[in-house]
């Protein structure tokens, strides 16, 4: 099975040959891969997206649509924290919903209940909603990433599955504090400093803009060095580490990153919701939003934000129209995708889209 | 980098420079929204409000309408679930600008309902399932039973029949939590005594610890809150001989969910608003309506068809009263209507919940027989509005 030009050092650090002949071989990691070819049909995907964006509200004018779509924002913004976590680090969570909606939790206890200096106002409660999330996030991956028993691919997984789970059934039965099955009805409205944006165009405006952001932050992240080390541990995590990198460090910090922009977008979320319910953190929820990287195409950043807003997009108008049959179709779309379109919808706009 | 940034400013005037635009309704036909759990495991119960309502409405536009004015419905499936139901709720409130919003099932989604039609939307929010009570605001109604209605007087009929012994089992959700709590006074009144009280999951796949329990306490009877999945932990009874020595009481198997489990729940009690064993000259005449529009053999579950029906008639007179559409005229004007609908007759209370009559049925030779009628039963809800 071994091809001969793999040595005896390099098998014992599990490296195969496949992944060796990928690599580049003049300067390796530290200068990264050729250019992505697709570079250019990366931007014009942008373009156009952002002038989807700048047009749907002109075309439309329906406020109640607005306030759909940027619903659908907040949810691309927490596919993109999945992206940066599974599509670049390739660390597969089926508990990012745990972040998500418990940030949501966070913000509507600390909103609604009469504790101590509760309620706050909602812009304290987001910041510590976000907050409570990296902690989550960093609880999780302190002790699974590093020393002897760091977990890997389908253990960590397996890990973040039992995160799931464990947040739905303490959600349900947390009593008063999480309001059990029937969650918590939020009080406070998207409010910050004076500013509304709780519904409607402005919040369209706003979450169009976090997702803008959100968007181009994290470009930037994974372009940059550590970006790359991340990339880099995604392609071979054993010959990262090798050449010296602090490789639980990093995926630590990219955790916890992704774990605060899904807390992010959950706090904004569930606030604009009015209720969050032990639904949010559960394993459908973490699942769901796998889907929409998949479908756009993971690794690619652009496709999660199409994946989200399409999926959700169709979600809610085919189940109207076509009663029985509208899970049928989401689903032979998916397996269509999956298919033949395994990278995705947008998997051809980048080279990590297309492994 | 720069592009991009003057990218965002331009979409930032694009987006400041779009203005809300209002809607008008003066003239219009009366709007009706239902969100209905038309697909997921609330189905059978979405379904039924759903054509329930559908079916009144029809009525009443083919009589002339509300004052004159048409009925147009708009039906919403949510899909049991939270999620949906907020986004669909909000379609009809802020889109279609309804001037009614009936449903949902699940009450986690009627929380959700309420938030989203009644606290952001200032709207009125009819519910027409049976559930744990407990809600109260000027703009919110409750056509469904609550559990001082169903518990009262089912609760007498399972002593007379099996013992003093009860048993509370129930899944882990609010529903049962809270009838269980509205039962023990009134097996406490009737110098019944608990011997058990047991909480499984909503779906639970392993029923040993229900039949452990039944062993060890000998319960004279089960009073079950156990909707999700009630004919596997029957059969977990019947398996282990159980089912033979103990009385069975609920108040959720209407008519659709008792014809799939006929053999164990025999000789089990149920107490609900609606059967179609049920007295009164109305019954007939709902069941083939129903079946008529709907096809034959379809039938109403238990409680939410007949209380969506009865909430569109109830409506329809509150608006006359009113002279409008407008919300909060309307709630005043409803409470005091009575309607005389399929069992008999309704008044909405004071407190935004329907004083109706209870059946309480038997399962006898794969048949439900009606083992007493209980008219004008007051829902005891601590809420005055």
């Amino acid at each position: 099975m071994t091809e001969p030009d793999i040595t005896h050092e390099e098998q014992e650090a599990g490296v195969s040959p496949g992944s060796r002949r990928r690599w580049p071989t003049r300067g390796g990691l530290v200068e990264g891969p050729p250019r992505a070819p697709g570079r250019k049909s990366l931007r014009i995907a942008e373009l156009a997206l952002l002038g989807a964006m700048v047009a749907l509200p002109l075309i439309v004018r329906d406020s109640f649509v607005a306030d759909r779509f940027g619903r659908y924002f907040l949810l691309a913004v927490f596919a993109i924290s999945v992206d940066l976590i599974w599509g670049f680090g390739g660390v597969l969570s089926f508990g990012q919903a745990a972040f998500f909606g418990g940030a949501g939790y966070v913000v509507g206890m600390m909103t609604t209940r009469d504790w101590w200096i509760l309620p706050v106002p909602f812009g304290v409660a987001l910041i510590a909603g976000v907050a409570a999330a990296a902690l989550l996030a960093l609880g999780v991956s302190y002790f699974t990433f590093s020393g002897k028993g760091a977990l890997r691919g389908v253990e960590f997984a397996v890990v973040t599955l039992a995160v799931s789970v464990v947040a739905e059934r303490l959600a349900n039965a947390g009593g008063q504090i999480t309001g059990g099955q029937n969650g918590i009805l939020m009080r406070s409205r998207l409010e910050i400093l004076g500013f509304s944006f709780h519904k409607g165009f402005a919040f369209y405006a706003f979450t169009g803009l976090l997702l803008i952001v959100t968007y181009l932050g994290v470009r930037r992240f994974v372009a940059s060095r550590p970006g790359l080390i991340i990339r880099g541990v995604r392609e071979n995590e054993d010959r990262v580490d090798l050449l010296g990198y602090d490789v639980p460090g990093v995926k630590r910090r990219t955790y916890v990153l992704a774990g605060a922009i899904a807390g992010l977008a959950g706090g904004l979320f569930f606030v604009h919701e009015g209720i969050v319910s032990p639904s949010a953190v559960g394993v459908a929820a973490s699942t769901l939003v796998l889907l929409w990287v998949v479908l756009g195409g993971r690794g690619t950043l652009i496709g999660p934000i199409v994946g989200a807003v399409l999926l959700s997009y169709l979600t809610a108008s085919l189940s109207g129209t076509l009663l029985d049959t509208w899970l049928v179709v989401v689903g032979v779309i998916l397996v269509v995708v999956i298919l033949f379109f395994p990278a995705g919808i947008f998997g051809f706009l980048t080279r990590e889209g297309r492994e | 980098m720069r592009r991009t940034s003057l990218v965002i400013v331009s979409l930032v005037l694009a987006l400041v420079g779009t203005a809300c635009q209002g809607s008008g309704d003066a003239g219009d036909p009366i709007k009706i929204g239902i969100i209905a759990d038309l697909t997921g495991p609330f189905t059978t119960y979405g379904t039924s409000l759903s054509r329930s309502a559908q079916l009144a409405i029809n009525e009443v536009n083919e009589a002339g309408g509300i004052d004159g004015r048409q009925v147009e419905v708009i039906v919403e499936d949510i899909q049991t679930d939270v999620a949906a139901t907020v986004d669909k709720a909000r379609k009809l409130v802020q889109s279609d600008n309804v001037d009614l919003v009936m449903g949902p099932i699940g009450s986690d989604a009627n929380d959700a309902a309420y938030q989203t039609v009644v606290q952001e939307g200032s709207k009125l929010l009819f519910y027409t399932e049976t559930y744990e009570g407990g809600k109260c605001d000027p703009l919110y109604f409750s056509f469904g039973a609550v559990p001082a209605q169903q518990i009262r007087p089912l609760i007498p009929i399972l002593q007379g029949q099996f013992g003093a012994n009860a048993m509370l089992f129930g899944a882990d959700y609010v529903w049962p939590r809270r009838s269980f709590e509205s039962a023990k006074p009134i097996i406490e009144e009737n110098e019944g005594t608990v011997v058990s009280e047991l909480y499984l999951p909503l779906v639970a796949e392993d029923f040993s610890e229900l039949v452990q329990e039944v062993r060890d306490k000998q319960p004279d009877y089960i009073f079950s809150l156990y909707p999700a999945v009630w004919g596997a932990a029957l059969k977990a009874l019947d398996d282990a001989g159980l089912l033979q020595d103990v009385g069975i009481g609920t108040i959720f198997l209407g008519d659709p969910d008792y014809q799939g489990i006929k053999e164990l729940a025999e000789g089990s009690y149920t107490a609900l608003p609606f059967f179609t064993v049920a007295e009164g000259t109305g019954v007939q005449p709902f069941l083939d309506a129903y079946a008529a529009k709907f096809g034959e053999g379809q039938i109403p579950s238990g409680g939410e068809g007949v209380g969506a029906y009865n909430a569109v008639y109830l409506y329809k007179q509150a608006v006359e009263e009113a002279g409008t559409t407008e919300p909060s005229a309307v709630a005043e004007a409803l409470v005091g209507q009575s309607f005389n609908g399929p069992t008999g007759n309704v008044t909405m209370t004071n407190q935004h919940h329907l004083q109706q009559t209870i059946n309480v049925v038997q399962g006898q030779n794969l048949e439900y027989v009606l083992a007493d009628s209980f008219p004008n039963m007051d829902p005891e809800e601590d809420c005055s509005l």
